[in-house]
């Protein structure tokens, strides 16, 4: 096992393969406040890429309410219960990553997943915590019975735990953008990936053979575009960019503003180690305790900061961007009341108001001496 | 305690006068015929010696096998001088053929050095510069061979398809289009890769240079046969002298057994050490 840093949990740790990291890291932030769990995002990834035969129930994105939600069954909370408690010092993981945690014999402490455990996607679907809702159970914050909405693909993580596990060196992580990709050509199926990664991201598909995995929408990615479930999600909660390590942070770049700036979005479960990429903005009104385990000890500036969003014009602005463009945005600026996108060339590919212009529609149409109704 | 003694006394008087057992063989043996049997029940093999092959889990390389399950490998071998036909017999008392999430297949393997070297290759799927050949069987492909639909519905009897974009009504069944469009949702396919066998085979060729490094051959110029009953598999493997074997007359050989119930694969597996190969008069 080699040294490498993982800034996520301020410390060094041991991985399989020495830090190697890419040119750029493609990355994204989600924000949960904005999700409707309309699942929008997981049939556009379904139509595009795993509709043949053995991906039947694959769905390299999903939605899963939390905290009763799980897709595969139980995928967190089966591997925090596996590791135990573990402790922060800080910013600082004193607890062990899954590297640091695996048994004899194994390259990473994981656990196989059972056939049966992806056949419930929609499992504790908009299931509220508690037993009933109480009145003025929704007036305080946080609320005292809770639910939301985790969308989660592949996090293409620094130090993918699916890529350490593989014994035949199938997996790799593309230098020019961090993608995280099984060579369908060397898979042999041994679904080591599988039993590996904690966020259970890899599939086995039994018509091929081999394992499957979320490939970012590559081709998309290397024209400039966003990912089919960024494009395509009704609640604009996805921003894709790249994100750079703390110490070459672009102010300009989205993706920078939001993780390391203003440290608004978070990644998900940093104690396992991976340094995932797929950043989210936590829900405002979920119990605390809970939101440190699922994001780490940045949980409590984040939301103060995303809660200020309203007098914060340059997150605002930033805001406002997500879900405005097809194209990965590199670079962005404020110009007063508006908020422009470049892409990687600097030029400009989305401007967008901060606040939408307000149009009231009359009840009443005078012209027809008519009460207008929704649908006229 | 008279009676234990007497028992005793009569146990040690059967075995002084038992005629003394021939010892083992210390090698694989393949004797030579004209024709190789190309199927396990095949009569040709009751002539064949028989080695008994003990099986070590593989704990050496990550990810390993800490708890060791099939024991040991009943090995018979027949050269024709050009190819030498493996028959491996071993005890499983689960059929594992299907694959699935979490679910894994029965499998063997017989591996031989690439060419005759006074060093001999790591037995652990060679070293750099010690290429090792290696032909894979698996139970899961011989049920393919033997007649299962290569579907779904073969692998998955219960699963529920509301539809396949590639099966809609506007493309004619068994179409170029049609094909195409499947292929592209299963690149693994697509690109011809290593996790499957040529069509019509339940056996794969394979190189390797060290853990980690198996790459299916140009060709898969093998054949097999596997079959079963209540107790386990007895698997014929006839496999082409590799070319850098050709004329000589011994050689190693190293088998592995994977039990798809107890979640063995790649290197999760029971492998034996080099065993001396006797190859005939000169193959
Ligand atoms: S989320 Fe899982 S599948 Fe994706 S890169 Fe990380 S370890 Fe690999
Ligand atoms: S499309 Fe967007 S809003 Fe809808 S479920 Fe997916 S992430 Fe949530």
């Amino acid at each position: 096992m080699a040294r490498v840093r993982n800034w996520q949990i301020d410390r060094e740790m041991s991985y399989w393969y020495p830090e190697n990291r890419p040119k750029r890291q493609f990355a994204a932030v989600f924000d949960t406040n904005k999700c409707i769990a309309c699942q929008t995002c997981t049939l556009a990834c379904k139509t595009t890429w795993t509709s043949g035969k053995g991906q039947e129930y694959m769905l390299w994105n999903n939605v899963e309410t939390k905290p009763y939600g799980f897709y595969p069954l139980g995928w967190d909370v089966k591997l925090l219960g596996k590791l135990g408690g573990q402790k922060w010092q800080g910013k600082r993981y004193e607890g062990h990553t899954i590297f640091e945690a695996a048994e004899a014999g194994e390259r990473v402490h994981g656990w196989r997943p059972d056939e049966l455990d992806y056949a419930y996607p929609n499992i504790g679907e908009d299931d509220c915590t508690g037993a009933k809702l109480e009145r003025g159970d929704f007036l305080t914050l946080p609320h005292n019975r809770w639910f939301f909405y985790l969308a989660r693909i592949c996090n293409h993580c620094t130090y993918p735990a699916c890529l350490a596990s593989c014994p035949r060196g199938s997996i790799y992580k593309r230098p020019e953008d961090g993608i995280v990709l099984i060579d369908q050509s060397r898979c042999r199926g041994y679904q080591e990936c599988v039993k590996a990664c904690p966020y259970k991201k890899t599939f086995f598909n039994p018509m091929t053979g081999t394992s499957e995995k979320c490939i970012a929408c590559f081709p998309k990615i290397e024209m400039g575009e966003s990912n089919q479930c960024f494009v395509n999600c009704i609640g604009k909660i996805r921003h894709a960019g790249f994100v750079s390590k703390p110490e070459n942070v672009r102010e300009d770049n989205p993706i920078d503003y939001l993780v390391h700036v203003r440290k608004v979005a978070l990644p998900l479960y940093p104690q396992f180690g991976l340094e995932p990429n797929i950043y989210y903005v936590p829900p405002i009104h979920v119990p605390r305790p809970f939101l440190h385990q699922m994001f780490g000890p940045g949980v409590d500036h984040a939301l103060e900061v995303y809660r200020g969003a309203a007098e914060d014009p340059e997150l605002a602005a930033l805001l406002s961007l997500f879900g405005s463009t097809q194209y990965i945005v590199h670079r962005f600026k404020r110009e007063n009341d508006t908020v422009l996108g470049f892409d990687e060339k600097g030029d400009e590919v989305v401007r967008v108001p901060l606040r939408e212009p307000i149009h009231i529609r009359q009840a009443w149409d005078s012209a027809r001496s008519i009460a207008r109704v929704n649908v006229s | 305690m008279k009676n234990l003694t007497a028992l005793l006394l009569a146990v040690g008087v059967v075995a002084g006068c038992a005629k003394p057992a021939a010892a083992p063989p210390v090698e694989v043996e393949a004797a030579r015929v004209s024709v190789l049997p190309s199927a396990p029940g095949d009569a040709a093999w009751n002539a064949a010696p028989a080695f008994t092959a003990a099986l070590l889990a593989q704990d050496m390389v990550e990810p390993r096998l800490l708890e060791p399950s099939t024991p040991t490998v009943k090995v018979q071998a027949l050269t024709d001088g050009t190819s030498v036909a493996f028959r491996l017999t071993w005890a499983d008392d689960t059929k594992d053929d299907l694959p699935g999430t979490g679910r894994f297949v029965d499998a063997c393997a017989v591996q031989l050095p690439a060419a005759a070297s006074a060093n001999v290759p790591a037995p652990q799927m060679g070293e750099s510069g010690g290429t090792v050949e290696i032909s894979y069987w698996s139970a899961a492909w011989q049920a393919i061979v033997d007649g299962r639909p290569d579907t779904l519905a073969a692998i998955e009897p219960r699963a529920a398809v509301d539809h396949y974009p590639f099966e809609a009504a506007s493309l004619p069944e068994g179409s170029k289009e049609q094909k195409d469009m499947a292929l592209r949702y299963a690149p693994a396919r697509a690109l011809n890769g290593a996790a499957r066998p040529a069509s019509g085979k339940s056996v794969q060729d394979l190189r390797a240079e060290g853990p980690g490094t198996i790459t299916p051959a140009a060709e898969t110029k093998s054949a097999g046969k596997g079959v079963r009953d209540a107790s386990g598999w007895e698997v014929v493997i006839v496999k082409p002298v590799p070319e850098g074997l050709r004329g000589q007359a011994r050689s190693q050989v190293a088998f592995a057994i994977w039990n798809g119930s107890h979640k063995e694969v790649g290197p999760r597996k029971m492998r034996s050490v080099w065993i001396p190969l006797a190859l005939g008069a000169g193959a």
